[in-house]
């Protein structure tokens, strides 16, 4: 290990094809972002009644195209491009067979097209396609199939990804028989196999029950049981777009404070306790679900808050790490140190940025995770005020900054400014920090989430923390500021690839502090780690999804089909609205007759 | 140290060279947060959850 | 495993912290008796509702001493009976069922708030307090015309109860 050479060599140096197939996750990660901000502020424009461009009924359209997009495509190339940089490059190896790669590659993207064209269809007339069954899905709300079978394809690529990984790995195992996993490595593995396991309740729902549904192969399903089945996937998938940057702040971002991370065994154990918690939770997501019982749910609750722990325990050990580099850059002081960190550096300050937001989405994901709590902020847009400030501030914001650390080393062109990317991460802060602040004061109020308009003809909201129109402006500007710095962070990355191949990029990451020889043997043990987790999903869910069918048997009791994708019944809904309020049952009886 | 250093971290550069670092910025940074989350929680839970109209009782 | 000192500080912290929410939660389930909807009605078949005793006519009714029983059909996309008339400082259980597909029973800024699912009746019982008119709104996608779909619950003293029939229409 020649420092002297291997300085010299990035990451695209040595392994050309691999920084190639990065490079493509991360673009169609950054193309659906892109597609997400143009849909993002389209909705927070027409929800708050700033400027409505499109008939509410299409609001629907746009919020399954925000959702799907952002969620499952941003995030999720996002991960599979940088677990390939961290696999390649924490094992130092390159890939076992790079057709693979590009066969899981190529099928997450044909499955993405096959969703994302089946949602954009719902805004043509003339297609008689829609899937606006936004990104839960709930049956009965019935999409067109190729809007699952898109879902179910997406998953199958990302599946033999995770095999990918696994089969690196074990390659590298056989070259290396005595050596700890490497941290990176060890972080992807354990974080693949939370997604075997999570990912297989909602690919069986999709195969067994959705898609022959959606084709009319069953004629009905049980709504409790697919809605179950998909919390079963809808919890530990935050996690999966956690992960990437939890890996990020663990390994990266110690770095580039001047320092390294304080406990390798601890990071560990982090990621260990996400593998064994993540999965036997999703019930807190129906805590107002009639059908279950409350002990099943109060279970979940006790699973739920024990998940806490992790993050918990990541705040410390992060910021343990980034006061061990402010100190190595001469930092004093009790907080002092503060100051003597690379602040301009757009990598570090939008995961610092990221990491506070997260801090402040804890304590909305406490509320959330609490039984009886619920029943003040569920399905309120307190909800959605949540999760941007951790899917969509902790992960995108995340993802964003390390960009301006990573696409150097994976293309050898630095980035175009350095100083956009610091006011666009700032940028991103401040947007989030009203919208997000608005949102989870309109749910108190009760606002709910998933609605064209949130302003109803019968009754006025309670004023509170500021009257509900003072905070819908607050949340229009809040919009407005994060899809300006989506733009701006698009237009950034674009303007680099414009830029010049140079040398001389190179960065390593240091080891850390209390290295992984500190950490118990048994920590590596994935199979052991497997069992567990899987030992606790069973007792999580298998007496709730026994009682589910006892109840209403596998395919519902009785319960009708309700597409979304014939245009002509959306069309005849929509338009029996009106005369709906003085005559509610007779005329949806009709209109069930219609769309029967 | 190259791109590998985690797969053949020598343990010597690891727990030799650094003496015991003591985080205590972040311990009272971490403290901050502890009170702010408490004091949040009793809030929503006690005065806004269990104070409002229509109280769910069964 | 070394571990440092400051971070078992921590860690124990977060222990306490956990076991305060579990604390909290266990606290409103026993103290002030909130509790959860829960499978404590059978399931019903969403096609049949005009046939059903409960649900053909969607309405509040007395059961008892300052006991109401409110039937309550959510379909796409309005609620009823609408307003549902319920009297004041009573204890009213809430039936709600779905005709079509899953919808949301919200109380705008009240802890009143379940899911309704087609094939379950979703029971929930409050305790009224003095006159007052809330909204009533559907808090979870249900198709197209979702942003339409509101009520009112109508809180009234008992003498208007009564003299309006007490049928909650």
């Amino acid at each position: 290990m020649s420092e002297a050479i291997e300085a010299e060599q990035t990451f695209a140096d040595k392994f050309p094809e691999e920084a190639r197939i990065v490079r493509a996750a991360l673009l169609s990660s950054f193309f659906a972002l892109a597609l997400g901000a143009i849909f993002g502020i389209i909705q927070t424009l027409h929800r708050t009644d700033v400027a409505r461009i499109i008939p509410s009924t299409d609001y629907y359209t746009v919020l399954t195209a925000h959702g799907v997009f952002m969620v499952i495509s941003f995030t999720i190339f996002f991960l599979v491009g940088l677990f390939t940089w961290a696999v390649v490059r924490s094992l130092d190896r390159p890939l076992l067979n790079t057709k693979i790669t590009w066969t899981w590659y190529g099928l997450m993207a044909a499955g993405m097209t096959m969703t994302g064209v089946s949602i954009l269809a719902g805004f043509v007339d003339s297609i008689d396609m829609s899937a606006d069954v936004l990104f839960t899905f709930y049956a009965p709300l019935q999409a067109h199939p190729m809007f699952y079978a898109g879902l179910a394809v997406f998953i199958v690529g990302s599946w033999i990804a995770g095999a990918d990984f696994f089969r690196t790995w074990l390659a590298w195992k056989r070259e290396h028989p005595d050596e700890r996993i490497p941290l990176q490595t060890f972080m992807v593995l354990t974080t693949m196999a939370m997604w075997y396991i999570a990912s297989s309740a909602v690919a069986a729902s999709v195969l067994i029950f959705l898609l022959p549904w959606s084709l009319g192969l069953i004629d009905q399903v049980n709504p409790t049981l697919t809605r179950t089945l998909f919390w079963f996937f809808g919890h530990p998938v935050v996690y999966f777009w956690l992960m990437p940057a939890y890996l990020l702040w663990y390994t990266v971002l110690p770095k580039i404070a001047g320092g390294r991370l304080f406990s390798d065994p601890l990071a560990r154990v982090v990621f260990v306790l996400f593998l064994l918690l993540s999965t036997p939770v999703g019930i807190h997501h129906q805590y107002l679900d009639p059908g279950i019982a409350e002990g099943f749910k109060f279970i979940s609750m006790t699973n739920t808050m024990f998940l806490l722990l992790p993050s918990l325990l990541t705040a410390f050990t992060v910021v343990a790490s980034v006061e061990y580099g402010a100190r190595q850059r001469g930092g004093s002081g009790l907080l002092g140190w503060l100051t003597d960190l690379p602040w301009r550096d757009p990598a570090f300050t939008g995961m610092m940025l990221a990491g506070l937001m997260f801090a402040a989405g804890g304590f909305s994901g406490m509320v959330n995770a609490g039984m009886n709590i619920n029943y003040m902020i569920h399905n309120t847009i307190w909800v959605p005020g949540h999760f941007h400030l951790t899917v969509g501030t902790a992960v995108a914001l995340t993802f964003m900054a390390a960009t301006y650390w990573l696409w150097p080393q994976i293309s050898n062109k630095p980035i175009y400014s350095r100083p956009i990317g610091l006011f666009q991460v700032v940028l991103w802060f401040i947007g989030m920090a009203l919208m997000s602040n608005a949102m989870h004061a309109q749910g108190i109020m009760g606002v709910p989430r998933r609605t064209a308009e949130p302003e109803y003809s019968g009754f006025d909201y309670p004023t509170m923390f500021g009257g509900f129109e003072e905070l819908n402006i607050q949340i229009a500007i809040g919009g407005t500021l994060l899809f300006v710095s989506t733009v701006l962070f698009i237009g950034n990355l674009v303007l680099t690839m414009g830029n010049p191949k140079v040398s001389g990029l190179a960065e390593s990451l240091p080891p850390a502090l209390s290295g992984p020889d500190d950490a118990p043997r048994v920590l590596d043990s994935l199979r052991l780690w497997v069992g567990i987790a899987l030992t606790l999903v069973v007792l999580a869910y298998a007496l709730p999804l026994a009682a589910i069918i006892n109840r209403g048997g596998l395919l519902g009791p009785g319960v009708g089909t309700y597409p979304v994708w014939l245009v002509s019944t959306l069309d005849a809904l929509a338009g029996a609205v009106t005369p709906l309020v003085g005559a509610v049952g007779d005329a949806a009886a009709s209109l069930a007759e219609v769309v029967r | 140290m190259g791109q590998n250093e985690t797969a053949h971290a020598p343990t010597d550069d690891v727990s030799g060279e650094t003496e015991e670092f003591d985080p205590i910025g972040t311990l009272t940074l971490i403290a901050i947060y502890f009170v702010i989350l408490v004091l949040s929680w009793v809030y929503i839970y006690y005065i806004e959850f269990l104070g409002r109209d229509l109280i769910v009782v069964g | 495993m070394h571990i440092h000192a400051y971070e078992k500080i921590w860690l124990a912290a977060s222990v306490l912290l956990i076991l305060f929410l579990l604390g909290s939660v266990t606290y409103g389930a026993v103290g002030p008796g909130v509790a959860m909807v829960s499978d404590t009605e059978p399931t019903i078949d969403p096609g049949a509702l005009d046939e059903d005793e409960r649900f053909s006519e969607p309405r509040v009714e007395q059961v008892g001493e300052n006991e109401y029983a409110a039937y309550v059909v959510a379909r796409q996309f309005g609620f009823q009976p609408d307003p549902i008339v319920v009297p004041a400082n009573s204890t009213v259980t809430f039936y709600v069922t779905s005709a079509d597909v899953i919808h949301g029973f919200e109380v705008a800024g009240t802890n009143l708030n379940t899911m309704v699912v087609p094939g379950e009746v979703s029971e929930i019982t409050v305790k009224t307090d003095e006159p007052a008119e809330y909204g009533l709104i559907c808090n979870e996608y249900c198709g197209a015309g979702h942003h339409v779909m509101e009520g009112k619950v109508n809180v009234v003293s008992q003498a208007e109860f009564e003299s309006s029939g007490g049928d909650g229409e």
